[in-house]
């Protein structure tokens, strides 16, 4: 390396220089053969890398690590209320039919994929729980290139995410939920004062309820290639097909 | 959950690939990465109220490489093997001419080593800038250097780079 502009050639082609300098650089790239040859060099190499290198990502089993080392930096009280969050579903379905038969039921989920009526009341729980405790939001955002990104490595499925605030169901963020034992993806969407929860999950060969109303809570199922989606909220269920179609339009 | 808890997942939690990214290609081992990032992550939480603000992300990274030069001298030698596993998916080309996703899945195995085999601070720098995006003065805080010295090691990575990766490209 002997050209004293090499380092700004290099800073030129990061993106790190303004207007003024970028066309200073220019210039003299016209006239220098080391820094085009540089300049030729780094752009192919960086765009090898990029493609070629991988961005590791962590395993869940490090998201539970540092989960639980944080449940006990907080103390074992808070630890308690996190995880009756997550398992909003099994708190519930203990309290009301027994533990003998949530145990009968948990080793029936593990071989067969869960009913419709399963699914209908775990989305359900699922959506009221996360409302309840104020915690329906992990990452916020109305970008999709932030919240697309921030499923990966956190659940086994990438969801389609999109804004549609110009139809009235603006992005408000995601979220990682259990549906009846999945692990599933939470893209939380906005509509006037109500929230509607996409749940998508990977599909297990169950039967989707279709169409399903508890306790006020509209939901709707469907399947679209290897992936089973529900949408709840407390919205109207005209607003709820509405959006339905929305994302069902984005999805295929 | 309170409220500390729950900002500190909000902001810092997203950034959990990136930390572990970072950790694994400075400790080249998935188990020390994930040491390393519990530690780091633990440490983070602990300091968040001295967080002012800003990009958490260099903050956060910032104490990764700390928790990883902790790490004893011993276990960065017995990590000192660093070879891409062969069932990484990046690896498996995808093609319909076997041959060719051959080559491609070879010459990608060999950028990768050669990047796992740069000194510490040209690859920390080159994994920053290119997989990270950071920007200079992001990489700077991350790696606690003078932007100047920021800029030539990554002049000097990209050099050694492409200086192994051009040869065994074309022995």
């Amino acid at each position: 390396m002997s050209c004293p502009e090499l380092l700004r050639t290099q800073a030129f082609l990061d993106g790190e220089l303004d207007d003024k300098a970028a066309a200073e650089v220019e210039r003299h790239l016209e006239n220098c053969a080391e820094c085009r040859a540089f300049s030729t060099g780094v752009a192919g190499l960086s765009e090898a890398v990029r493609r070629e290198v991988p961005r590791y990502r962590a395993p869940a089993s490090l998201r539970s690590r540092v989960d639980a080392a944080l449940d006990n930096e907080n103390g074992a009280q808070k630890v308690v209320q996190f995880n009756a969050r997550r398992r909003s579903f099994w708190f519930g379905a203990a309290s009301g039919i027994g533990a003998s038969a949530l145990a009968a039921a948990f080793a029936a989920l593990m071989i067969l994929p869960p009913s419709a009526a399963t699914l209908a009341q775990s989305v359900t729980d699922a959506h009221t729980q996360a409302l309840m405790s104020g915690y329906t939001i992990q990452v916020a955002s109305s970008s999709h290139h932030t919240v697309k990104p921030w499923f990966a490595g956190r659940v086994p499925v990438s969801p389609p995410v999109a804004d549609f605030a110009d139809q009235g169901f603006p992005l408000a963020g995601g979220r990682v939920d259990d549906v009846a034992g999945s692990r599933a993806a939470v893209v939380v969407y906005g509509h006037g004062s109500h929230e509607i929860d996409l749940f998508v999950w990977a599909d297990r060969g169950a039967r989707l309820p279709g169409q399903s109303t508890r306790h006020g809570y509209h939901s709707v199922f469907w399947k679209s290639g290897d992936l089973d989606f529900a949408a709840v909220s407390d919205t109207e269920r005209a607003e709820l097909s509405k959006f339905v179609s929305l994302v069902r339009g984005e999805a295929e | 959950m309170d409220d500390r808890r729950r900002r500190f997942e909000a902001q810092a939690l997203p950034h959990l690939d990136a930390a572990y990214n970072l950790a694994r290609w400075l400790s080249r081992s998935p188990a020390d990465a994930e040491d390393i990032v519990q530690d780091a992550m633990l440490r983070a939480y602990r300091g968040f109220d001295g967080f002012r603000g800003g990009d958490i992300k260099p903050w956060l990274l910032a104490i990764v490489r700390n928790c990883w030069r902790n790490i004893g001298a011993e276990t960065k030698k017995r990590a000192h093997a660093p070879l891409p596993e062969e069932d990484d998916g990046r690896l498996v080309a995808v093609g319909a001419d076997p041959e060719q996703a051959a080559i491609e899945a070879s010459r990608s195995r060999k950028l990768n080593e050669a990047v796992a085999l740069l000194p510490d601070e040209f690859r920390e720098a080159l994994i920053l800038r290119e997989i990270e995006d950071l920007s200079y003065r992001e990489i700077a805080e991350v790696t606690k250097a003078p932007i100047g010295t920021v800029m030539s090691r990554l002049a000097r990575a990209r050099a050694m780079l492409k200086e192994k990766w051009m040869t065994e490209e074309h022995p």
